[in-house]
């Protein structure tokens, strides 16, 4: 992938094959269309620059979505930062956003189970959005978050709990 | 909302509830694509190139010219070395056989039998024909 010409072509084909499955993961931890939107494109600045760099010693897939997972997080962690807030702060901020975003139909299930994943550690919101809603093995999660297949069953399992504790009150 | 019985994996798939613009995908690939910055083969100006090359020559020469010299004056040094030490033992009158004999202890005089190896009568020829042997054994008391 030197010639910069196969670079470009190589990276068109990540974009088209990746754009879809990586906004949700984005969208999922960032929750806001704009903010996802931001670092969507940041994150495929990363992947052109690093796309030399590639070696191969982990799967394409799990690259792409270490990058994106990594560039969310810094991204909620500096804006927080901006806002004068704690990051978990600043999430419960952009929950209580979504009943007013143009961008979010859910109904008060929807906007109930996102106020009970936020109320999640960093760790288990991660695995239980990438399980529950992107459908993810946990092999793949392993993949990208660099936890055991075992550590994250356990997190998973935590976090559905806590979900349905959550969802059960008033 | 109570939901009293809440078992996630029962309940039907809750979705995220996230939409995206129209044609957000189609205006995000175009966006990217236009942005990518225009990778232009580096112009490297032939007078730099070149020289490059004749400073590199030119450091090689000047290396292989080297060797030879280095080579004939290093033999020179140490002819020149190896003589004068010779002339300067052999002619220098302040030291005497005294002052080796002084220098000299058993052990030395032991290291030097097993390295001269001498015979016997190649000892007594030098006994005999030495005439400072009656001094020498006179200092050694």
């Amino acid at each position: 992938m030197l010639d910069p010409k196969t670079q470009n072509v190589a990276f068109e084909r990540l974009l088209a094959d990746f754009k879809r499955p990586l906004y949700s993961h984005i969208r999922n931890i960032v929750l806001n269309h704009d903010d996802a939107d931001d670092v969507l494109q940041n994150t495929f600045a990363k992947v052109y620059q690093n796309l030399k760099n590639f070696k191969g010693d982990s799967k394409l897939f799990s690259w792409m979505y270490r990058i994106a997972t990594n560039e969310s997080i810094t991204f909620i962690n500096a804006k927080a930062k901006r806002n004068g807030q704690t990051s978990e702060a600043f999430q419960q901020k952009q929950v209580e956003n979504l009943r007013a975003d143009d961008y979010f139909d859910g109904d008060a299930v929807h906007l109930k189970l996102q106020k009970a994943i936020v109320e999640l550690p960093e760790k288990q919101q991660l695995v239980f959005k990438m399980k529950y809603f992107q459908e993810m093995k946990y092999e793949e999660i392993s993949e990208i978050l660099g936890t055991s297949v075992g550590g994250l069953k356990a997190s998973y399992f935590h976090a559905v709990k806590k979900i349905e504790d959550f969802m059960k009150r008033d | 909302m109570i939901m009293n019985d809440f078992n996630l994996d029962k309940e039907p798939k809750i979705g995220t509830g996230f939409k995206t613009p129209k044609g957000y995908f189609d205006d995000f690939q175009l966006k990217i694509m236009q942005h990518l910055p225009v990778q232009e083969p580096k112009v490297i100006p032939l007078f730099a190139r070149r020289s490059t090359w004749m400073l590199s020559a030119v450091a090689v020469l000047v290396l292989a010219l080297m060797i030879p010299v280095y080579t004939i004056f290093y033999k020179t040094n140490e002819e020149i070395d190896a003589v004068s030490m010779e002339n300067y033992l052999a002619y220098q009158s302040n030291i005497s056989q005294y002052d080796l004999i002084n220098l000299l202890d058993s052990e030395d005089i032991q290291s030097l039998d097993v390295d001269l190896a001498l015979e016997d009568n190649t000892i007594e020829d030098i006994l005999t024909t030495n005439n400072n042997l009656e001094n020498y054994i006179y200092e050694s008391e």
